[in-house]
């Protein structure tokens, strides 16, 4: 077992195999993903709890980051992906023919790996998302922008040069940005792909103190490769190995008392 | 040796004298072109020969030099030249501008250098720029105002009150064409849309009474301002022409020229540096600024400029926004099948076709298909005189528009292809459509490669001029597509062409030699404005590139 710093361990656990419609965000159902032949995801289940921080983990090519992908359909944009299963975001099926796509990815939003600010400037890559809905008044996309920019903990360093082109700023400040622009739009749910793998230590600190205070107002997705990430921010885990959830639980089970072998061998570091 | 052609040196050489021998080529282009060109704006000393032929007679020239050429005696002989001394191998022959074209015949003249018994720069004589007929040489001995011989005594008193009187005459006379142009002008514009008025009223089966004679009172309205404008543009001619010059021309002749044919006059030979200079600078301001005259050998060349200007910004305006949206749909919306790569390839092929095809094209369908239309649904009443239905500046933008589509549309696709799909990702997880990534973040990222395809379209098009002459170009023509007129912008107009200009001006023209210098200089400002457009679009893309700097890192 590797060791883990108890104070940094979740204590409340959930039941996630009954968890409450209430307290559900998404619920993913059989979910089957093929990239033409290949199969990447078989038969996926889980329930994603509201307002909590929930990590994917495993090793490279687990289908982690697709999983993400699916839930705010980002998958779509790749030509020869065939999806057969259900996605339930309010009890209703994101993979319907008649939802509308851009509404439900105003409502899960997504951060990449790598920072991808617009080129333009601070100000304008926050508000983006909020004149994409009609909001012009310079008003309130200002307050918008400020509160934003505070719940990403940069507001300080970048209050002086809002108007400044957005490449300017350091990649763990871009990061951070980035985090701001999709949180101006108040989505119900945060899908964050590898957000801090791109970063050094000291940025990924301060995101990864930036997710927990994110967990007061969203449901937050994290796929991570860094064990000790998830252990630190998380309070579900989920193993993925080979395209299967191989097992799902709070992460102190996960951690410290694992029931499948895949699963302990993996946080012990026999493979990575 | 081995080791220099291994390191990659020679491969830098090569490189590097490509692109130094191409710098070489285009400056000598421009500086060839230049010199020739403008050499024609600089005053030239007027000679004054005496010559005496192989049978004595003797004859006075005077003239500037345009040419001079060594020719070999034997062809001369052999072309039946009689020499009374053998001049040795060579003969000098001078290429001599005598003007005065109608009272000589030939305004250019050959004269060997072996008839020539002296020659001097005189002082007094002068060459006065004409509104007909051509550049007269002279000396100027009297003026004449108002019937009356003005009592001058000594040559700067001559120059001075020539210079005045003909000042006079030249503000005159530009009243005169101003009221001609505009004022009589819009009276002309208007009896045209009164008559088309009524024809419109007539086909429509609704010409009552009541309207034919209200139409008919406009008309005399009109016709009695015309009336008396007309009465004013004579007076105006008449008060033009009211004073004269006596000039002694070279036969020793007194000519008494009428001051209102004539535009300039300047006493070259005792004029000092300073002066030619400002001469030189006065002379390129008309050139670009002035209309022409005998049938295009004489004058400005204005109108070319602003047609060509006029067409290349209306072309631009037509090419850009087809295509980028080509381009967009070939790139983002397309599905990649069979049927995509041949739109691709018909898009690539069109830059092969040969460019007079084009002007056969634009001929058949714009003009007489989609103009004979127009003119049907929209302009009966001037039938069967067309107004779209013929060639005309719209027509020739658009084109011109079809020549250059495949450039900016390849250009644009590059353009896009090149951002990242990252930033695109982004835009739609914040819950963009594709149409709204597209409109707010890609277009703006590409736009610099959409100014490079407008900058290679704009290049290309401005140097087309085989499929103009079919669509729309022509050789004079009265009126700008601009003008005071409602509804101002005439896109049925025919225009004029800087590039049209120099094939007529260097190969249709009645006098050669005359037309030659005036080549030159039209060619070198038909570079110098596609410059001028391309550094425009280039300081527009450097720009946009600054702006959009983010991607490089």
């Amino acid at each position: 077992m590797i060791s883990i710093d108890s104070s940094v361990m979740q204590t409340k656990t959930i039941d996630l195999v009954n968890l409450p419609v209430d307290d559900t965000a998404l619920e993913i159902r059989n979910l089957d993903l093929h990239y033409g032949n290949k199969q990447a995801l078989f038969d996926v289940s889980m329930k994603i709890p509201k307002k909590q921080v929930t990590a994917f983990i495993g090793p490279s090519g687990c289908g982690k980051s697709t999983l993400l992908r699916c839930i705010n359909r980002m998958n779509d944009l790749i030509d020869n992906c065939k999806i057969d299963g259900e996605i339930l975001l309010h009890g209703n099926n994101i993979y319907d023919k008649k939802v509308d796509v851009a509404a439900l990815r105003r409502n899960v939003g997504m951060v990449f790996q790598r920072p991808n600010p617009f080129p333009k400037s601070i100000y304008e890559n926050v508000v983006y998302g909020l004149r994409l809905q009609g909001l012009n008044n310079r008003r309130e996309l200002d307050e918008a922008a400020e509160r934003s920019l505070r719940g990403a903990a940069i507001w300080d360093e970048v209050k002086d040069r809002l108007h400044d082109n957005a490449f300017g700023l350091s990649g763990g400040q871009q990061q951070r940005l980035v985090i701001a622009r999709a949180i101006a739009i108040e989505p119900e749910v945060l899908l964050l792909d590898e957000p801090t793998s791109a970063l050094d230590p000291i940025s990924t600190l301060t995101i990864e103190e930036l997710i927990s205070d994110l967990k007061q107002e969203y449901t937050v997705v994290i796929v991570t490769h860094n064990m000790q990430q998830a252990a630190r921010v998380s309070d579900q885990t989920a193993f993925m190995y080979m395209g299967e959830l191989v097992e799902y639980a709070d992460t102190n089970t996960i951690f410290t008392t694992p029931k499948k072998r895949k699963t302990e061998d993996y946080i012990t570091g026999r493979y990575g | 040796m081995g080791k220099w052609f291994k390191s990659g040196s020679p491969w830098i050489w090569m490189t590097g004298g490509a692109v130094s021998i191409c710098l070489i080529a285009v400056l000598g282009l421009l500086l060839l072109i230049a010199s020739r060109g403008l050499s024609y704006f600089w005053p030239a000393d007027i000679y004054q020969w005496q010559l005496e032929d192989n049978d004595g007679v003797k004859s006075t020239l005077i003239g500037e030099i345009y040419n001079r050429e060594v020719v070999p005696t034997e062809r001369l002989i052999s072309a039946g030249h009689k020499f009374t001394k053998h001049p040795g191998e060579f003969v000098t022959r001078y290429l001599v501008k005598t003007g005065n074209r109608e009272f000589v015949g030939l305004d250019f003249r050959w004269i060997l250098g072996t008839n020539i018994v002296s020659r001097s720069l005189p002082a007094e004589v002068a060459k006065l720029e004409r509104t007909k007929n051509g550049d007269f040489y002279g000396y100027p001995i009297a003026v004449i105002e108002n019937g009356k011989r003005l009592a001058l005594n000594d040559e700067a008193a001559i120059e001075t009150s020539l210079v005045s009187h003909i000042d006079r005459a030249v503000a005159i006379a530009d009243e005169a064409l101003e009221l001609q142009k505009s004022d009589i002008g819009t009276i002309n514009y208007q009896m045209e849309r009164l008559r088309l008025k009524e024809r419109g009223y007539e086909l429509d089966g609704q010409l009552t009474d009541a309207r034919k004679i209200e139409i008919n009172a406009q008309a005399e309205q009109l016709h009695q301002d015309y009336l008396v404008l007309e009465k004013e543009l004579f007076a105006l001619r008449d008060k033009a022409a009211r004073d004269a010059v006596i000039v002694k021309d070279m036969r020793g002749v007194e000519v008494s020229l009428p001051l209102d044919s004539i535009l300039d006059v300047s006493y070259v030979n005792h004029m000092s540096l300073l002066d030619k200079v400002g001469q030189w600078f006065v002379g390129i301001g008309r050139f670009v600024s002035n209309d022409p005259r005998e049938a295009n050998t004489e004058g400005g060349v204005f109108p070319a400029i602003f047609g060509t200007v006029f067409m290349v910004l209306l072309m631009a305006v037509i090419v850009t926004p087809f295509g980028v949206i080509a381009a967009i749909y070939l790139h983002e919306y397309a599905k990649k099948g069979p049927i995509t790569k041949l739109i691709r390839i018909a898009v690539i092929n069109l830059a092969g076709v040969p460019s007079i095809v084009y002007g056969v094209f634009g001929l058949g369908f714009f003009v007489y298909m989609m103009g004979g239309s127009i003119d049907q649904l929209f302009f009966p009443e001037a039938l069967p005189s067309p107004t779209f239905g013929s060639p005309g500046v719209l027509w020739s933008a658009l084109t011109l528009a079809i020549l250059t589509l495949p450039v900016v549309i390849v250009s644009t696709e590059e353009g896009l292809s090149r951002i990242p799909s990252a930033v695109r990702q982004g835009s739609l997880a914040l819950g963009a459509t594709k149409a709204e990534t597209l409109w707010r973040i890609v277009i703006p990222m590409a736009s610099p490669a959409i100014m490079t395809g407008l900058i290679l379209a704009v290049a290309r098009a401005a140097g087309e001029v085989a499929p103009l002459m079919l669509v729309g170009v022509v050789k004079l023509a009265p009126t700008l597509p601009i003008d005071m007129n409602f509804p101002f912008v005439h896109l049925e107009r025919k225009f004029m062409h800087l590039g049209f200009h120099i094939y007529d001006v260097g190969f249709q023209s009645p006098n050669v030699e005359a037309a030659r210098p005036l080549v030159y200089a039209t060619s070198f400002l038909l570079v110098s404005v596609i410059v001028a457009l391309n550094l425009t679009a280039i300081s527009v893309r450097n720009h946009l590139r600054e702006k959009f700097r983010s991607l490089e890192h």
